[in-house]
């Protein structure tokens, strides 16, 4: 395969991949733009690695997707401690509709920044809506056991919620 | 595949909420512009350490035609391939060298031999016995035999009042055209001797280096094949020295 042709190539799925990933970030994420930053660096490191290249793209994609967004999330959540505790300061004026659905969505941010992030990545990419077969070649498990690992991400995920929340 | 689990619908409705405001579009074109650009960015920059690593090593060829740089490269190889495998296995290759230790009582008599020194004395195997020997087959165009060399002159400057010493026995086929400009260069200061086919197929010498170290009564009690580790001959001489 000549350059040109892996350059092609490497477009071609980006132009068919890219929404996607750049959606599942901004699941993770409160920025889309920054979402969409984090898209593209996903597809570099993506294109860099050949082993990553071929029948496997999309998953290894969403995978390292999910993670990029995990670890910014994280970052973020250190980075705003405070601005955790306090994260509306500043959007007074949000209906208080879109104010309470952003709520939830920190919420559950939150609990995603603090569970084991191979949880976090499985119950994300499951939200995305990927099939039992797509989350086991994603994250390397067998697909017998991905009912067993979903399981017990939710029940991670529901406790976290609860001591850090209550039940709502 | 059963895809249609009963999920917890509680956890479901929570993550259901991060889904992205539905008028909120990816830019693909821009993605793929800022990508293209990031890449080109990325080629450039390897580019540049790639030129480079080739200047580096086109700057430091001619240094090696200088002698205090060629030596002072040769003492830096050698300190990391005395301290480490993988340093020996990149610059020997991944041949593994071997080490056996005797035990005394299993020892067998290191074939006798009369060669001469680089000042034509004869010198006999026989003659060193109450003496622990590091019997050294070597060559000057042997790359790993050049990285112990400082190592055997610093056994002999070390032991040599415990009852060692050191003997290196060259197998140039030049013989002494080559080899004794050699020991002027790397001030060897042991004696050395230039052999021959007979003595190098005595003791099996077939590739170099070969080392052995032979105990007081005249018995090999180690044999090292190919470049071993400064460690393991310092270990194997000081044994054979505190035998009793």
């Amino acid at each position: 395969m000549n350059s040109d042709q892996g350059l092609l190539d490497i477009e071609t799925i980006f132009q068919a991949e890219y929404q996607k990933v750049a959606r599942v970030i901004a699941r993770v994420l409160r920025d889309p733009a920054r979402a969409e930053e984090l898209a593209v660096e996903v597809f570099l490191k993506w294109s860099r690695n050949p082993k990553a290249h071929g029948e496997n793209s999309s998953a290894w994609l969403y995978r390292v997707a999910v993670r990029a967004g995990l670890d910014e999330l994280r970052r973020e959540t250190r980075r705003t401690r405070l601005g955790q505790l306090l994260p509306f300061v500043g959007h007074s004026a949000t209906p208080e509709e879109v104010r309470a659905s952003r709520e939830d969505q920190e919420r559950v941010r939150a609990v995603l920044a603090a569970i084991q992030p191979r949880q976090a990545e499985l119950l994300i990419l499951r939200s995305q809506g990927l099939s039992y077969d797509e989350l086991a070649s994603g994250l390397d498990l067998k697909p017998a056991s991905i009912g067993t690992f979903l399981n017990r991400a939710e029940q991670t995920f529901r406790k976290e919620y609860i001591k850090r929340y209550g039940q709502q | 595949m059963d895809n249609n689990r009963n999920g917890d619908q509680w956890v479901e409705d929570r993550l259901a909420t991060l889904r992205p405001d539905s008028e909120w579009q990816p830019d693909t074109c821009r993605g793929l512009a800022e990508f293209r650009e990031k890449r080109e960015k990325v080629r450039k920059r390897n580019r540049t350490w790639g030129w480079l690593a080739v200047g580096v090593v086109v700057a430091s060829l001619p240094l090696m035609a200088f002698p205090p740089t060629r030596a002072f490269a040769q003492r830096c190889v050698s300190a990391c391939v005395s301290q480490s495998s993988w340093v020996r296995d990149l610059f020997v290759g991944s041949s593994v060298p071997s080490v056996v230790y005797v035990k005394p009582d299993a020892r067998r008599m290191a074939p006798d031999f009369v060669l001469d020194d680089a000042s034509g004395k004869p010198v006999k195997l026989s003659d060193f016995r109450g003496k622990v020997v590091l019997l050294n087959f070597w060559a000057t165009w042997c790359a790993p035999c050049g990285i112990e060399i400082p190592w055997f002159i610093e056994f002999q400057n070390t032991h040599q009042s415990l009852g060692f010493t050191m003997l290196g026995v060259s197998l140039d086929e030049d013989g002494w055209d080559a080899v004794r400009p050699y020991i002027d260069k790397r001030k060897i200061n042991y004696r050395v001797m230039v052999g021959n086919d007979d003595v190098a197929q005595l003791y099996g010498a077939a590739s170099l280096p070969t080392t052995f170290i032979i105990d007081k009564s005249g018995r090999i009690a180690a044999t090292h094949v190919g470049l071993c580790s400064k460690a393991e001959y310092e270990a194997d001489v000081k044994a054979v020295l505190n035998e009793q």
